[in-house]
């Protein structure tokens, strides 16, 4: 009886039948897809909500799912530690330093790899990725052997040396894509109505390229404020930045120190990502990364 | 045109010159180092090392031999392979399915996902593996919430190999994603109607047509993780075992506890090894993929 009903309505109206058929299935990729973003919500976001909360526990024993009483005196704790304040300071220094020497160095070849031809261009765009290519920490103590030689050890230019190490490649890479993405007929018509290399640059080239710039910009001053390794081995026990003392707060201190320390370290990161998120995915960070 | 050439050059040669100095040469010396030769930059570093081995002569692999006879270096060595094929492997396929979703679906549930993949890019290592520790280990919250949902014997992964495989994952996630999604959106949809009207399937659509044509992004996230893994330091210190450890985590302690810079730049020229067999695949598959867009 009720597949003889199912016939005959499948006969007279044909669309409701094929939504029937597939209705099923689409349910079940929306479930699937819903639990698909909820394991993604815990995995991700879980061990920072923890953390957090931790930022603000006074008491949390175990089994219990929230902390027991909430506090805020660890945060006066860190804030007034004199530790804390030095190495604050010391990142914000070191970070601006690199991210401006590195955009020194590597956004005029940038701008070369993308509209010169010239002998090797090819082996030094690759030869850049090889400080990519050399796992980090091997990489920092055979540097760190030079340092001793160099006597750059545990000095304020030994750890800009570290740190600008890990930016060449952000800020070659990403500005070359945005540059090539400039078309040249622009610039040739830049040049056309009578305006000079320099000018055609600055007024044409430099404005359509600026995003892909900035995203490098920001990674590199990012991939200095977070480097630990690095800043570690090189630095201490002199240049302690902010995530270098955030190693001694995870051995030494009680859980809601760290967890503090750990918002506090945070802050910048977020807020610069967040102001170029669109960029990021809109494709400028990926772009950089196909050799062209 | 000649002067333009030379002027492309030496603005190219400026990192260049900078990474010579400053990695080409270090390389070089502590390559020279672990075969016995102290002399030049590596005096210093010598004269106060211990445990050194020196070659008067030619070279000596006598570092190298010492090394892999300690039954602790080659447990590290096993456990860093492990841990990298794990953690590229799982990194894969999970970015993957996101990478998927976020290409097919649109509405309010694809762009919470979307934001959420981003994430861990904002959270610096350090941080991101202190929070992850926290929240999987015995006694942590994972623990807890196991044990009110009646699983007494939940296995906890801090301080574990596979803890490590969870950190590199979760640190990993948002460069695989934005790669993949990115090569994804590149598939145009009329190549992905065209399979579906002949009766193929999702999931042979996403196998024998986004699989190929992805093949680059896939390759750029496998290289830059195995080589980002091979040498990582802060998510192994924090959340690995104390034995074996990974490399990157080893040659530290080898180099600044036992003062041991000879055997510390061994392991780390293996790993450089490891690395630039890995590194010679990326940009092999890159020249390929140039030629072959060439051609067309």
């Amino acid at each position: 009886m009720m597949s003889n009903q199912n016939s005959v309505q499948s006969g007279f109206l044909p669309i409701p039948s094929i939504r029937r058929t597939v209705s099923p299935s689409q349910a079940l990729s929306r479930s699937l897809a819903t639990a698909l973003v909820l394991a993604l919500l815990i995995f991700v976001l879980g061990p920072l909500v923890v953390l957090v909360l931790w930022a603000f526990a006074g008491e949390w024993f175990y089994p219990s799912l929230i902390p027991q009483k909430f506090s805020l005196s660890w945060w006066s704790t860190v804030l007034s530690d004199s530790h804390f304040g030095h190495s604050v300071l010391l990142s914000f220094i070191f970070a601006p330093v690199v991210t401006i020497l590195s955009a020194c160095i590597c956004l005029p070849a940038a701008y070369a790899f993308s509209r010169y031809q010239f002998p090797g261009r090819r082996a030094m765009f690759i030869g850049i990725f090889a400080t990519n290519a050399f796992p980090k920490m091997g990489l920092y103590i055979a540097i760190a052997g030079i340092l001793y030689a160099t006597h750059l050890m545990d000095t304020f230019w030994g750890v800009i040396v570290i740190q600008l190490m890990n930016t060449v490649v952000v800020m070659t890479w990403i500005p070359a894509a945005a540059f090539s993405a400039v078309p040249k007929s622009l610039e040739e018509a830049a040049r056309d109505v009578g305006a000079g290399p320099f000018r055609t640059f600055w007024h044409v080239t430099l404005p359509m390229a600026r995003p892909g710039i900035i995203v490098a910009m920001i990674q590199a001053f990012l991939a200095s404020f977070d480097e630990a390794q690095g800043t570690f081995l090189v630095g201490a026990p002199n240049y302690i930045t902010m995530p270098v003392q955030m190693y001694s707060m995870v051995t030494n201190y009680p859980q809601q120190a760290a967890a503090v320390y750990s918002i506090l370290l945070s802050m910048p990161s977020l807020i610069l990502l967040l102001l170029i998120r669109k960029y990021i995915v809109g494709g400028y960070l990926a772009a950089g990364f196909r050799m062209k | 045109m000649v002067n333009r050439r030379w002027i492309g050059f030496l603005m190219a040669a400026l990192p260049i010159a900078f990474l010579l100095a400053f990695v080409g040469l270090p390389t070089v010396e502590s390559f020279f180092y672990t075969f016995g030769y102290t002399g030049g930059p590596n005096a210093v570093v010598s004269e106060m090392a211990q445990n050194q081995v020196v070659s008067h002569h030619g070279a000596t692999l006598g570092v190298y031999t010492e090394l892999w006879k300690m039954a602790s270096f080659r447990a590290d060595f096993i456990a860093t392979i492990w841990v990298t094929i794990a953690s590229v492997a799982l990194l894969l396929v999970i970015s993957w399915v996101i990478a998927l979703y976020l290409r097919f679906s649109d509405g309010w549930l694809a762009r919470v996902a979307s934001s959420l993949y981003l994430i861990p890019m904002f959270i610096p290592s350090v941080i991101a593996s202190y929070a992850l520790v926290t929240f999987w280990n015995s006694g942590g919250f994972v623990d807890a919430l196991a044990k009110h949902l009646g699983d007494p014997n939940f296995p906890s992964f801090g301080y574990t190999l596979f803890g490590v495989v969870i950190g590199n994952v979760w640190t990993g996630l948002p460069f695989a994603v934005l790669m993949l999604a990115s090569g994804l959106r590149n598939v145009p949809d009329s190549y992905i109607e065209a399979a579906r009207d002949v009766g193929a399937r999702a999931w042979t659509v996403s196998l024998r047509i986004l699989l190929p044509m992805n093949t680059l992004p896939i390759i750029i996230v496998a290289t830059f993780n195995c080589i980002g893994v091979l040498g990582a330091y802060t998510v192994p210190y924090l959340m690995g075992p104390t034995a074996p450890q990974l490399l990157g985590v080893a040659m530290t302690s080898y180099f600044s506890a036992y003062n041991e810079p000879q055997q510390a730049e061994a392991m780390a020229v293996m790993v450089f090894i490891l690395a630039a067999a890995v590194g010679t695949w990326y940009v092999i598959a890159n020249l390929r993929l140039d030629r072959k867009s060439g051609s067309v």
